[in-house]
């Protein structure tokens, strides 16, 4: 049988200041944690996107990853109303030109201090779900509640839970009972056979192959999936598949 | 290319390597659901990994009353002979009665291990009332696995662990998640330092290159498979083992070798 073919959804490059045991801080460093692991493909973004500044970071994304096409932008936006960042008519544009099909937002005081809300948000995210372009939240921010009055009032925006923990599914699972515009990346999500308990009970669809490569390693989650007692279509489809789907409606 | 890599991508045992697992649990837990939280679904994940042995401890032992944990853990390991063992809970908080349990628990021979979790009893490991527990592991030659979680936890640091385990030499110490994922320099340093001190891989969020990090730093003799199943799936370990840039012996080591110098499984 054909080996499956990775796509992981959470990848990143760039120095970060707190490394686990070892400074991989560049894209042939990220190459080589996922030949290791067998990752064929990656949505990245950049840490200094995300620590520091986004369209600095995400400057620097494009340029780390130019000669990489296996490596797939995710770029930071936040709202425009400081000027720091562009407003959606000229930022979706920019994004559609360079190829950049997936977003990531770290709100809330303790991250890059904006709010999700309407009033703050609120057009940027209309934009991204026009785009279908889909949004990246780490679960460790973000409250349930918030999630779920976005995924009700922006039903065509993919947003995709990274970094979920396995101590979620209490939430988790009435949201996956209502909005199929979830979906949760696997690095954390690994709860003792919680991969066949969702696809048992809502199929394949909200889960997507994810391993916070490089700071964590990859070969955990090819682990789980690849020894997970579901079919080969859901294993394709959460290896890749689905993640494939969600980036190719993009830009509609 | 990993000699492994193309039976984990095909979802195969290794096969040709013994796999024990001397950190799991059992059972619920009351801040999460467990899907495959029952004895006969963790066999079953454990065939499709590979993992031939697993030691396990009653999660509702740490919150709970530990004599009805260790009950269910018997009829877990009872219904699962050669496959599941025991590792008694016990804590300094109940000195008399962990004494007995260790007494009744151990007279079942697939009782092998002896788990303390000082984080979630409050009770430190350095307490006088762990003593008989000591007592006990240094007579009965039982390994004692204490859960351990970075550097500001003031019953179970990694450094409480590591004084400990200098006192009491007779017995082999593994350290429960080594630390955390923040705590892999440390530990490894303590494990340098303390020749009794065995360091888990057990974690839910692995850092890159740990595997490969502690065979280097301390060698892989002292390197123990662990997983935390059923809170966490125990096959990313072993994906994450298997992959990783070490021989094919340090591999055996940790998969199972180690687990067998420790623990008399006959």
């Amino acid at each position: 049988m054909d080996k499956l073919k990775f796509f992981d959804a959470n990848c990143s490059v760039g120095r970060t200041g707190n490394p686990h045991l070892y400074d991989i801080p560049d894209a042939a460093g990220l190459k080589r944690e996922m030949e290791a692991a067998g990752v064929e493909e990656a949505l990245v973004y950049h840490v200094i996107a995300r620590d520091a500044d986004p369209r600095l970071g995400n400057s620097r994304l494009m340029h780390e990853i130019q000669d990489y096409p296996e490596l797939h932008p995710v770029w930071a936006v936040f709202p425009h109303h400081t000027g720091e960042m562009p407003p959606p008519s000229k930022l979706l544009p920019e994004m559609k030109a360079l190829g950049v099909r997936a977003v990531r937002m770290f709100p809330t005081k303790a991250l890059q201090s904006f709010s999700l809300a309407d009033w703050c948000a609120g057009e940027l995210l209309s934009a991204l779900e026009w785009g279908r372009v889909p949004l990246i939240l780490d679960a460790e921010v973000i409250p349930w509640e918030e999630v779920r009055g976005l995924l009700a009032t922006y039903p065509r925006l993919p947003i995709v839970i990274a970094n979920c923990n396995y101590r979620q599914n209490r939430f988790l699972y009435p949201l996956f009972e209502k909005f199929t515009n979830l979906f949760v990346e696997l690095s954390w999500f690994m709860g003792g056979g919680a991969v066949e308990d969702v696809v048992q009970r809502f199929g394949s669809r909200p889960l997507l192959f994810g391993t916070n490569m490089p700071r964590y390693t990859g070969t955990a989650a090819v682990g789980l999936l690849c020894y997970a007692d579901i079919d080969r279509k859901d294993k394709e489809a959460i290896a890749g598949g689905n993640l494939r789907q969600i980036l190719g409606k993009v830009w509609p | 290319m990993n000699p492994d890599f193309e039976r984990v991508h095909a979802g195969l045992p290794l096969g040709d390597v013994e796999i024990i697992d001397v950190h799991a649990h059992m059972g619920p837990y009351y801040n999460m659901h467990i899907p495959a939280r029952d004895p006969a679904r963790m066999v079953r994940i454990m065939d499709l990994c590979g993992i031939a042995k697993t030691v396990l401890s009653p999660s509702l032992s740490w919150d709970t009353d530990l004599v009805f944990a260790n009950d269910l853990m018997r009829l877990a390991v009872a219904a699962h002979p050669g496959r599941l063992y025991g590792a008694c809970a016990v804590s300094g908080n109940f000195p008399e009665l962990s004494a007995a349990e260790l007494e009744r628990c151990f007279a079942d021979p697939a009782v092998k291990m002896i788990k303390v979790h000082p984080a979630v009893s409050k009770c430190r490991l350095d307490d006088k009332r762990m003593n008989g527990i000591y007592e006990f592991a240094a007579r009965r030659k039982s390994c004692i696995l204490a859960h351990t979680w970075l550097d500001n936890d003031p019953y179970g640091n990694m450094d409480l662990f590591a004084g400990v385990a200098k006192n009491h030499p007779d017995i082999a110490w593994i350290m429960g998640h080594s630390g955390g994922p923040y705590g892999s320099r440390h530990a490894a340093e303590l494990a340098a330092e303390v020749p009794n001190v065995y360091l888990d891989l057990t974690l839910s969020m692995c850092p890159a290159r740990q595997v490969e990090f502690f065979v280097k730093e301390i060698g892989s003799e002292r390197v123990m498979f662990g997983t935390d199943h059923p809170f966490l799936d125990p096959r990313p370990q072993v994906g994450r083992v298997a992959l990783a840039d070490i021989s094919a012996d340090d591999k055996a080591n940790i998969f199972g070798k180690n687990a067998r110098r420790l623990i008399s499984f006959e």
